[in-house]
């Protein structure tokens, strides 16, 4: 007879009960007290197993034994459901023949099917008490497996999730005719609870694997690694990418020793300042930095990092590192060309230049040697031509006219533009142009320190030229470090009041500084250090300055490198005419 | 009175047309000039010319088309080039297809001189 026994059977966790045999009899109080402790064993037992993370088979496995100890007669099997399909999947059945499971595998979730069918679509527990008399199941391919197993009756339970998401089904079977006792019960409402913890824990990591298989396929398919570090302890996490990025044992713990060794020789200056620099501000860390493997290869990182404090005040930077090695190597190929392409069109264009004003200039120097002769010849004869020599001299004068025309021409050619002059406040324009450069600079590995003075007047300045100054003196700068690795590549710019009502600004580098004799050379036009150079910024931008009635010098440092200064007045219009200064802001 | 030898100048530039016919003169040349090579070929001096002082680069025809095309109506002059562009690498393609000498502006009278004597004792076929 199938008994109902009251339809979902809710597991309350942590029962102290009593279980026994499936027929109820008389116990002493000490055997009732072993058994409630052998009871309380097998649960802790099975709930440890859980805990440490036992594969979700052998715990489902333990659990049947747990039932089947606790319950002499009972046979037991967990089984879980596929509900893609639906249809019932191998979850574990010790005392029973691996062939009954085989058949169980695949099974469909169908209440006519069988009686945990209808346990698991109707959240119910069915007892089949005896099934070689229960009409309901009689004609069941089911019943069939059962008695060939010597099964004859079979109680089925659903393993509830706390969701009320069915997760599967625990059976307990006899080979007679039987029902469950209330401590069998009990006893069931136990293991299904305990049950539904390991499957749904054992989803759990199998989600949380699947999620940490995707973040590491990801991170490995964008060459993204990432990290962990405790300021204060200097403790440091790095995922698994970052291992092979960095190319440490997979098992490795990392130190900071063990990172900075593997920083390329060249950037451990700056390496050291920016992680004193997140040390003393806990700011977002951005920034590239080269490694040199111990093969000798080079890789370019980017770093992108975020500080956070915990409740005791203790920073931690999470970020991630990607290596843009690839890229770098493409853009420096890239740069080489375009500087080489530049070059050649320098080159060429300089070259067609130089051939459209010889041009010019010897057409009218044609004549004037032509005629010159021509003259030298009319005099020389037995009967001088005066008046022809008259004539060519005229034309010899007009056409040295003309090539001082072709000259002033070129001149206007390469004439400069009128200054646009508006209010401009030095540190903005500062600003806009380091913002402007910042990828330049932090491509030349230079570490810029900026000095700007608050209440800086407003100048009346051309804004577009004053930033070409700028932004040419930035790039001299860096350039002139190029060849640094030794120290830090250290570009201090800095703004202030000079003297007079002027604003003065320097750029300060390390780089290979100036040679005493060519401190006034380096603003010629035409004179240059550097290959690719034209050698025009400089005596541009002291022209711009001094345009401005200002004035632009350099100075050698103490130290390495030089220092680059202009200083300009507040009001170019008011020196210019000799009136007082107007202080506009 | 002994018939000077015709020598023809084909130049856009204008200084170069005012000056050179009178030294041309007083070499004793008779001296005609041309601001086009399109002019000068549709003259009535082609033939008479004795020697050719020819400008490269013009709008319209250029010199070395103006030594193509005479070479095709058969009616072969010596050709003396003259160019205001300093491109020495331009010289030795000029002189292989039969030029006299190419000469670059400014050139002095005893180089002009020297290449039109050239010119003059050449015998065409």
């Amino acid at each position: 007879m199938d008994v109902d026994f009251g339809g979902v059977v809710n597991a309350v966790p942590g029962l102290r009960h009593e279980a026994g045999p499936c027929t109820e009899h008389v116990e002493s109080d000490a055997a009732q007290r072993q058994r409630v402790e052998n009871l309380l064993a097998g649960e802790n037992r099975l709930l440890q197993m859980v805990a440490s993370g036992y594969p979700l088979s052998s715990v489902l496995a333990s659990l049947c034994r747990f039932v089947e100890e606790a319950a002499p007669e009972c046979i037991c099997g967990t089984y879980l459901i596929d509900w893609s399909v639906p249809a019932f999947k191998k979850g574990a059945a010790p005392s029973l023949p691996g062939t009954f499971l085989d058949a169980v595998e695949g099974l469909p979730v169908r209440t006519e099917l069988c009686p945990c069918g209808v346990a698991a679509l109707e959240k119910r527990q069915v007892i089949a008490e005896d099934l070689a008399s229960d009409p309901l199941w009689r004609d069941t391919p089911y019943r069939g497996l059962l008695l060939s197993h010597g099964l004859e009756s079979v109680w089925s339970t659903p393993i509830l999730a706390l969701s009320g998401r069915v997760l599967g089904t625990f059976a307990i079977y006899h080979r007679h005719p039987a029902t469950p006792s209330t401590r069998v019960q009990e006893l069931i409402a136990q293991v299904t609870h305990i049950a539904s913890i390991a499957i749904e824990r054992a989803e759990d990591e199998a989600a949380l694997q699947r999620s940490e298989a995707f973040l590491a396929q990801g991170q490995h398919l964008s060459s993204t690694g990432s990290f962990a570090w405790r300021v204060d302890t200097d403790d440091i996490t790095f995922s698994e990418e970052l291992h092979r990025i960095f190319e440490f044992d997979r098992d490795d713990r990392v130190t900071l020793e063990q990172v900075t060794s593997r920083i390329h020789p060249d950037d451990l200056s700056l390496f050291a300042e920016q992680l004193d620099a997140a040390r003393r501000t806990g700011k977002d860390l951005d920034n590239e930095l080269r490694l040199r493997l111990p093969d000798n290869s080079v890789k370019f990182l980017r770093t992108i990092a975020h500080a956070s404090q915990d409740q005791h005040g203790r920073v931690e930077y999470i970020g991630a590192v990607q290596d843009v090695t690839a890229r770098r190597l493409s853009e420096q190929a890239l740069e080489r060309a375009r500087s080489e392409l530049a070059h050649v069109a320098r080159v060429t264009t300089m070259g067609a230049l130089t051939a459209s004003i010889a041009h010019e200039v010897n057409q009218p120097l044609s004549g004037i040697v032509t005629n010159a002769s021509t003259c030298l010849r009319m005099l020389a004869a037995d009967s001088p031509d005066i008046e022809g020599a008259r004539e060519t001299a005229r034309r010899t004068i007009r056409d040295a006219n003309r090539a001082s025309e072709v000259v002033a021409r070129l001149r206007a050619l390469f004439a400069k533009k009128e200054l646009a002059m508006e209010p401009v406040d030095v540190n903005e324009v500062t600003r806009e142009v380091i913002a402007l450069s910042a990828s330049a600079l932090q491509r030349h590995r230079v570490v810029l320190h900026q000095d700007f003075t608050d209440d800086l007047p407003i100048v009346v300045a051309d804004r577009i030229q004053l930033q070409q100054v700028i932004l040419n003196l930035l790039l001299n700068a860096a350039d002139a470090m190029k060849e640094v690795d030794d120290r830090t590549r250290r570009l201090s710019i800095s703004t202030g009041r000079g003297d007079h009502d002027h604003v003065r600004l320097a750029v300060q580098d390390v780089g290979v500084g100036l040679d005493p004799q060519s401190v006034d050379k380096v603003f010629d036009a035409f004179y240059t250090t550097k290959t690719g150079g034209m050698g025009i910024g400089l005596s541009v931008s002291r022209s711009i300055i001094e345009r401005h009635q200002g004035r632009l010098w350099a100075e050698p440092n103490d130290g390495p490198g030089a220092t680059f200064v202009f200083s300009i007045p507040l009001d170019p219009a008011g020196v210019a005419n000799a009136a007082p200064v107007k202080r506009n802001g | 009175m002994i018939e000077r030898s015709l020598v023809s100048v084909v130049d856009d530039d204008e200084s170069v047309r005012e000056s050179l016919p009178d030294l041309l003169k007083q070499f004793g040349f008779a001296a005609r000039t041309f601001s086009s090579a399109e002019a000068f070929l549709a003259s009535e001096f082609v033939s008479e010319t004795r020697c050719l002082l020819l400008d490269i680069a013009m709008p319209g025809m250029s010199g070395p088309d103006v030594q193509h095309e005479l070479r095709r109506r058969r009616q072969e002059i010596p050709i003396v080039f003259i160019t205001a562009h300093g491109d020495e690498t331009i010289r030795p393609r000029l002189m292989a297809d039969g030029a006299i000498e190419c000469l670059f502006k400014p050139f002095s009278d005893t180089a002009l001189l020297n290449a039109l004597d050239v010119a003059l004792r050449t015998r065409w076929p």
